[in-house]
């Protein structure tokens, strides 16, 4: 698995299995996805084939000034509840016996991809502004994690996506900055000439965003860089594609990482056994014949 | 992001269970096993020393590669899936993690892939079977703590928490960690002693009697009876789904054949699909309704290597354990895993302990001329709703507490003095 998935898992079997049985049980689960994305799915009634899904993620608000709201009303309007539940950001209603069985699994994908389609909003909105001919003058900050941000500075001829990401261990950070320059390197290869543009700096904001407040610099923090031409997002098709990809890079950034220690430890243990049988092969051997005692008989040691 | 829930992760020798803390049910169980495209020979560890000629040379299978054929790999549910191109690997037997590379290429995927969290901000939770070597956890904090940068972590044995999750049962008045854990799953069933907490390692017992040898015994007696229904493909999957669907703990096996036979609605069909040609077929349910789980009670009808009764077999265990803790040992004897599920098996279970107990002490009583009066042994057997997945749940009910987090090890900690923390059990500082 080199690309991480997009859809929650938990959500999707788990509303897989409510369209498709008609005997309902009482259901309460949390779980999370990535970027402290928090789930609530639960049976509010005694009615249990009533399910409620709330979602509490850090940065709603500003998800819903960049355009999260229409995106709710265009996607989920039918299952959109007016009022949130107590400490969530948006719940919506789903009863399986009100959708037929052919939509279904339209509904199911819909509602795994919400964090995706969440994110989206934000990118879609500066998309729509670069079309519109703004020249750099607003850059979108979403602060998806508490110490993280993605800053989106649509301009007239591209869209500038800037990630920073924090590293929480000293190893980590060279994995990654290994792992990032790798990123700038790979794209002089001719056959991925069209990516995007990947810059990278350590420690320093680049020069798009310098002048933003509250801008965290240190050792520990990185940004990256991506600059899509309007190749990358003028069809519908590259500009799925285009919002999937990025919106995962920082978790498939630290998933690399992670990946990259696991396969190191692995070469490490191989080692440690290759050393481990030289050692074992230069034990003296036991020095074994005949032996006497003091007073003349044999005997051999055990 | 604090407020995120901790991860609960229980991995045993057939099945894997995880989830996030605070939920009754584990999000995610799927068989424990990774399928690679190493060559089906072997673990890999073993494997890749053999093929090494010493230090410098063609050094390993893995490192030989130079692509992301790292990432080459799936588990659980998917890598049976892919069983035909791939060569499937367990990282865990009899309960121990043998093969670290797999097991830890295994969590990897199932955090990202299934559980989608970020491993930085979630506390995790995992388990291990009684008597686990300390070195054994002390890899698996290194893996956790290095590989995954987790910020904190607590490793709980199984037995524990299997009677940490019997509370939620109303028949317990007090929640106390004593009792005696049976705990069967899939390969074998454990009887464990526990006093306080601290398993009593001595006195545990195995039995080799569990759910694939109750499958095995089923589809044996299907076959005897000549069902030619059965699709022989698929004569374990049908034995399976009979033991599960049909299958009850009887009180007398010589009344029950009787009342069989007397009464003909006990027999039952079960109606299954051809899985190649989708034509429906029935099998008749007799007899092996009440017979499946009986081998754990007359375990000579099935096998004729291991003979003693599994009643027995926790009376002799609580017998072995020191005197004082014997009381509350028969007080509290706790199910966990799938085989316990059967209709009546704990009273079942509860009748032929407490049978034991009193001849025992009828006997001493007798002994003594009636100079002696002893007060009656109480035994209580409890099932609970969530004994399926017993572990897991109180692997979620603990990690869900505030406490929780002041068991952990955290990773300030690891940093400080080394994966040797993971050999201490923060429950206990009290008590030293």
């Amino acid at each position: 698995m080199i690309l991480l998935e997009t859809h929650n898992v938990v959500l999707r079997d788990t509303l897989t299995k409510r369209f498709s049985s008609t005997q309902a049980d009482p259901l309460d689960i949390t779980f999370v996805d990535f970027d402290g994305v928090t789930y609530h799915l639960h049976t509010p009634t005694d009615d249990f084939h009533q399910l409620q899904l709330s979602v509490r993620w850090a940065c709603f608000p500003q998800l819903l000034a960049y355009g999260a709201e229409a995106l709710l009303q265009q996607q989920y309007k039918p299952f959109l509840s007016t009022t949130p539940e107590q400490g969530w950001h948006v719940t919506f209603d789903i009863d399986p016996r009100t959708i037929e069985g052919s939509k279904g699994e339209d509904v199911i994908r819909r509602f795994s991809l919400l964090k995706r389609n969440l994110m989206a909003a934000p990118f879609e909105h500066a998309f729509a502004l670069h079309q519109q001919g703004d020249n750099g003058q607003s850059i979108l900050t979403v602060p998806y994690r508490e110490e993280e941000s993605i800053f989106i500075r649509p301009q007239s001829d591209r869209v500038t996506v800037i990630f920073s990401t924090t590293f929480k261990d000293e190893t980590d950070r060279i994995f990654g900055k290994v792992f990032l320059q790798e990123f700038v390197d790979a794209r002089r290869q001719p056959a991925i000439q069209n990516a995007p543009q990947v810059l990278y700096s350590n420690k320093e904001p680049p020069l798009e965003i310098r002048h933003l407040p509250n801008l965290a610099s240190g050792d520990t923090i990185g940004y990256v860089t991506f600059v899509l031409f309007p190749r990358h997002f003028e069809t519908d098709e590259a500009r799925e594609k285009t919002i999937d990809q990025i919106q995962m890079f920082r978790d498939y950034l630290h998933y690399h990482i992670k990946c990259s220690k696991a396969y190191m430890h692995t070469r490490m243990r191989a080692r440690v056994s290759d050393f481990l049988k030289v050692i074992n092969r230069a034990k003296p051997a036991r020095e074994t014949g005949e032996r006497k005692t003091i007073h003349g008989r044999t005997f051999t040691p055990v | 992001m604090t407020n995120l829930p901790p991860v609960v992760i229980d991995n045993g020798t057939g099945y894997t269970k995880m989830g996030f803390a605070g939920n009754s049910d584990p999000q995610f169980i799927f068989p424990t096993v990774i399928a690679t495209r190493e060559t089906a020979a072997g673990g890999s560890t073993r494997s890749l020393a053999s093929q090494s000629s010493g230090i410098g040379g063609t050094s390993s299978h893995l490192a030989s590669k130079r692509g992301a054929e790292d990432l080459d790999f799936y588990i659980g549910h998917e890598a049976i899936r892919h069983s035909k191109s791939y060569a499937l690997n367990y990282p865990i037997r009899h309960g121990q993690i043998e093969n670290w590379d797999h097991m830890e290429r295994l969590w990897e995927q199932s955090i990202f892939k299934y559980l989608r969290c970020e491993p930085e901000d979630h506390y995790f939770l995992l388990t291990e079977p009684p008597l686990n070597a300390p070195e054994n956890r002390e890899n698996t904090a290194e893996i956790f703590f290095e590989t995954f940068n987790i910020p904190g972590m607590y490793i709980a044995v199984q037995a524990v928490l299997a009677l940490a999750a019997s509370w939620v049962s109303g028949k317990v008045s007090e929640r106390t960690l004593t009792g005696t854990v049976i705990d069967s799953g899939d390969g074998v069933t454990h009887v464990i002693p526990v006093a306080d907490g601290y398993v009593i390692g001595s006195s545990i017992k195995h039995i080799p009697i569990a759910g694939r040898d109750i499958t095995q015994f089923v589809q044996q007696l299907l076959r005897d009876r000549n069902e030619s229904a059965i699709p022989p493909e698929d004569s374990l999957e049908v034995a399976k789904r009979i033991k599960e669907s049909y299958s009850y703990v009887c009180h007398d096996i010589v009344k029950e054949f009787r009342k069989y036979d007397q009464d003909p609605s006990l027999f039952r069909k079960y109606e299954g699909i051809h899985s190649v040609t989708q034509r429906p077929y029935e099998v008749d349910v007799g007899y092996e309704r009440f017979l499946a789980p009986e081998i754990f009670f007359n375990p000579e009808i099935a096998s004729s290597d291991f003979l003693t009764p599994l009643p027995d077999v926790v009376d002799q265990v609580i017998q072995s354990s020191p005197i004082d803790t014997r009381r509350g040992l028969y007080k509290n004897i706790v199910l966990s895993g799938g085989s316990t599920m059967f209709k009546d098996f704990g009273k079942r279970l509860h009748r032929d302990i407490k049978r034991t107990v009193d001849a025992r002490l009828r006997r001493s009583e007798e002994l003594s001329g009636g100079r002696l009066k002893s007060t009656p042994m109480e035994v209580n057997v409890i099932s609970h709703k969530k004994q399926r997945y017993a572990v897991w749940f109180g692997g979620s009910l603990l990690a869900s507490t505030n406490e929780f987090y002041s068991y952990c090890h955290t990773k300030a900690e690891y940093e400080e003095y080394g994966p040797s923390i993971a050999r201490h059990n923060r429950v206990f500082n009290t008590i030293e």
